[in-house]
């Protein structure tokens, strides 16, 4: 699955990040596989969405989270 | 002496750091890639001294925006003796990414942990000697914002080593033997490891000579057959690597993890439902303040206060006995326009100091976050909302501001449209016109006027994006800086930074302009003598001559004596001096100033309301003035797009103008107002609608997404 899948509140690993505009943008800001990721909200209007990495926390469109393959892993409370 | 960079991630406390070693008047701001240029100031302490130099804040050396490029360059070049590289200890992983890139260089090295203040509320401890053990260079605890630890620091750079550091080998041997292959034939680790990650995009590498680049050729393609993983991704997840175990060994994290500040102000201010009420009622609230009740009851007090100054100059002057010319120029020339300008000071103000508290605190980051979704509409980024909103105080800096989107094209297009959006200094037109021809509908019509300027550049963005500009597909990756309380220092130096840009503008380049416009209005030929005029002779004046030969270009669309004419042509200085020069040539001009409804006689003989209205639209949408011209040849690079886009606004002006003014007359007002409701309506309506039908399914197919490669990789 994609990360655009993901719900807000659930989180996934990183398994590889595909061609995008931002792909070496995105790997810079942490997103290299193996990491995790949490969801933390959509925007009002549905997109971007807001994630949690690193312990940071980072906005981007969902055109780009589709590039994003995941596995989903347990959520934590 | 020795010069020092100051390098570090966007919002890292590095301008406040700058500020606190050079003492500087810089301004900060809580928005990723506020400092848009390099900045130089000198730190002097003891018999100690050294330039400082603070650079746009990266993520990374990879960069993908203009501003990022000027630090990327500047480190490539090696021209300092230190590197301070401030880390954001509350952000301590990613930012430490940035660390690793720059020690892969030979430049003598010193870390600046800030923000311990925060990081405490989060970390248990953070073992700084550690730390320093494992990255090798000086690691300095500090907090910026409150001064902490500043001393300790400016003693390490006093002692610092300025001799080329030796780059440990920190990778694995896989890797480390790739980045010496690269470097026998790059000849520097450093540009080694850029060439690793980004290929012959680094540092120009594909604009050196054809045999070189195939020599390098033949080693990557050796090089990448020796991994797995995407071969740009290699370095950067080593390097992770090796940040996860440094923080493994450095921090200690607390056992129970608390709810963050940010976490508690997020949940309602980018709250799914009432983010964006929220937000419109932020924006709402900053602009009534400083153009509603408020912002016209200090505006009055100002003005009372400039006009009892201006009245006891007048008095002086005619106790002296000067020269019939010299008081003219001094009451009729220079403060009569001036103290139109310096009115709208206050209002400015409000504005400006409110955007910097937005900014300071984090909001403004949340702003994109919330409105990319409505831009991407147009073509454009949740960040070009931020040099938008700035385009509603003074295009000036708005343009500066776009130095933060990413592409080329985003930059063009979001610079080109700044001029429609209806900047403070069009304020007063709008205010005093419509007040004297309009009356009770007044603010009916000024909101119209901030209307139209933003329908019409989101009109151009989309027609650029499908014409000219076709390669823009704005990007957006943001981060969300934690919240901040604005400490006031920073706000009012903010605040001052762009107030004091105005008031430069309006001592230099408008008092010129106003001593030009009293010239060739107070003088002028009568009966074949050349002088000074009396105030009932001014038809006769330059200027008079000058709008009675460009009137009949500007008669379509309803202007109907010089006057206006000549007012609009002044408006190419400077829209504020609009209505100081309408005040000058309907011979109001010490009036002014105490109230517009002075002026009010004269508009109200002179304009119809269709005129009027033919006459603001103009006003609104033509070309901008000379600062903002200026400013807009710095940003889009070229006189030829400059021409291009002047003569756009221009034309755009002139058809708007003319549309109103010939439909109108055509007895069609009533219509013509209904029609265009009907059609803002429209477009709003189907705008929310829209927006609402694509909630969720942003890539519903694939054609236009922008990202059409990866998401046939995807479906494999």
């Amino acid at each position: 699955m994609t990360l655009n899948e993901l719900k807000p509140g659930q989180s996934g690993k990183i398994v590889r990040v595909y061609a995008n505009n931002l792909r070496k943008r995105i790997i810079d800001m942490g997103l290299t596989n193996g990491t995790t990721i949490k969801v933390k909200k959509l925007a009002p209007l549905g997109d971007p969405m807001e994630i949690l990495i690193r312990g940071y926390f980072l906005t981007l469109r969902k055109a780009e989270a589709k590039t994003i393959e995941i596995e989903r892993i347990g959520d934590k409370a | 002496m020795k010069r020092i960079a100051l390098i570090g991630n966007p919002n890292s406390g590095k301008t406040t750091l700058f500020n606190g070693l050079t003492g500087s008047n810089q301004s900060v701001g809580n928005w990723p890639g506020v400092t848009v240029e390099k900045k130089v100031g000198k730190l002097k302490y003891d018999q100690f001294e050294a330039e400082i130099i603070d650079l746009p804040g990266v993520y990374s050396l990879s960069s993908i925006s203009l501003e990022e490029e000027v630090t990327t360059q500047f480190i490539l070049s090696k021209s300092m003796d230190l590197i301070i590289n401030i880390v954001d200890a509350s952000n301590i992983e990613r930012n430490l990414f940035l660390t690793h890139q720059l020690l892969d260089s030979e430049i003598p090295m010193i870390i600046a942990l800030n923000c311990m203040d925060i990081a405490k509320t989060k970390f248990e401890e953070i073992n700084v000697p550690k730390m320093e053990s494992l990255l090798g260079v000086p690691v300095v605890p500090i907090t910026a914002s409150k001064k902490f630890g500043l001393i300790e620091l400016i003693r390490v750079i006093e002692v610092a080593k300025y001799e080329p550091r030796f780059p440990e080998k920190r990778y694995s041997n896989l890797i480390e033997n790739t980045i010496s292959k690269f470097e026998s034939v790059l000849g520097d680790r450093l540009l080694a490891t850029r060439f690793f990650e980004d290929g012959f995009k680094a540092d120009k590498l594909s604009k050196r000579d054809s045999e070189f680049i195939k020599s390098l050729e033949v080693v990557l393609e050796e090089e990448k057959a020796k991994f797995d993983l995407d071969f740009d991704m290699v370095l950067p997840n080593e390097r992770y690597n090796h940040i996860l175990s440094i923080c493994d060994q450095v921090i200690t994290k607390k056992s129970v993890e608390i709810e963050s500040t940010t976490d508690k102000i997020d949940k309602i201010l980018t709250h799914r439902i009432f983010g964006l009420p929220l937000f419109l009622g932020i924006m709402f609230s900053v602009f009534f303040l400083a153009f509603g009740p408020v912002g016209t009851f200090i505006t009055d007090g100002f003005v009372w206060l400039i006009e009892k100054f201006i009245s006891l100059i007048a008095i002086g002057i005619e106790n002296a006995g000067m020269a019939s010319w010299v008081s003219s120029l001094v009451i009729n020339g220079i403060f009569g326009g001036l103290s139109a300008v310096l009115g709208f000071l206050p209002q400015l103000t409000i504005l400006f100091f409110f955007l910097s508290l937005l900014e300071d605190s984090g909001y403004m980051a949340r702003a994109a976050f919330i409105m990319d979704r409505v831009l991407r509409k147009f073509g454009l980024s949740g960040k070009s909302f931020i040099p938008m909103l700035i385009g509603f105080g003074c295009s000036v800096p708005a343009m500066a501001a776009t130095r933060t989107l990413d592409k080329p094209e985003d930059r063009k297009i979001t610079t080109m449209i700044i001029p429609f959006i209806s900047c403070g200094a069009k304020a007063p037109i709008y205010g005093i016109i419509a007040g004297a021809i309009f009356a009770s509908h007044s603010y009916l019509v000024v909101f119209s006027m901030y209307i139209i300027g933003i329908l019409v550049a989101i009109f151009s963005a989309v027609l650029f994006k499908k014409t000219i500009l076709k390669g823009a597909s704005a990007n957006y990756i943001m981060e969300l800086p934690e919240y901040r309380m604005p400490t006031a220092k920073n706000s009012f130096l903010h605040t001052w930074e762009r107030v004091k840009g105005f008031l430069i503008k309006a001592g230099t380049i408008l008092l010129g302009a106003f001593i030009i416009i009293w010239f060739l209005s107070y003088f002028g030929f009568v009966d074949g003598t050349f002088r000074l005029l009396l105030d009932e002779e001014i038809e006769f004046s330059l200027l008079g001559q000058l709008g009675k030969f460009l009137l009949p270009i500007f008669k379509p669309i309803g202007f109907s004596d010089w006057q206006s004419t000549v007012a609009i042509l002044t408006g190419f200085v400077a829209k504020e001096s609009i209505v100081g020069t309408l005040g000058i040539l309907y011979g109001v001009a010490g009036d002014v100033l105490e109230s517009g409804t002075l002026l009010y006689p004269a508009l109200q003989a002179v304009f119809t309301p269709l005129q009027a209205y033919s006459f603001l639209v103009f006003a609104l949408l033509t070309s901008p003035c000379i600062a903002a011209i200026a400013a807009m040849k710095k940003e889009l690079g070229s006189w030829k797009w400059l021409l291009f886009a002047v003569l756009y606004e221009l034309i755009i002006a002139y058809v708007a103008a003319l549309l109103i003014y010939q439909l109108g007359s055509l007895g069609m007002g009533t219509l013509l107002s209904v029609l265009v409701f009907v059609i803002v309506i429209f477009i709003v309506f189907s705008t929310i609608r829209r927006v609402i039908k694509n909630k969720g399914k942003t890539c519903g197919s694939c054609s236009g997404c922008g990202v059409e490669g990866s998401c046939e990789k995807i479906k494999k």
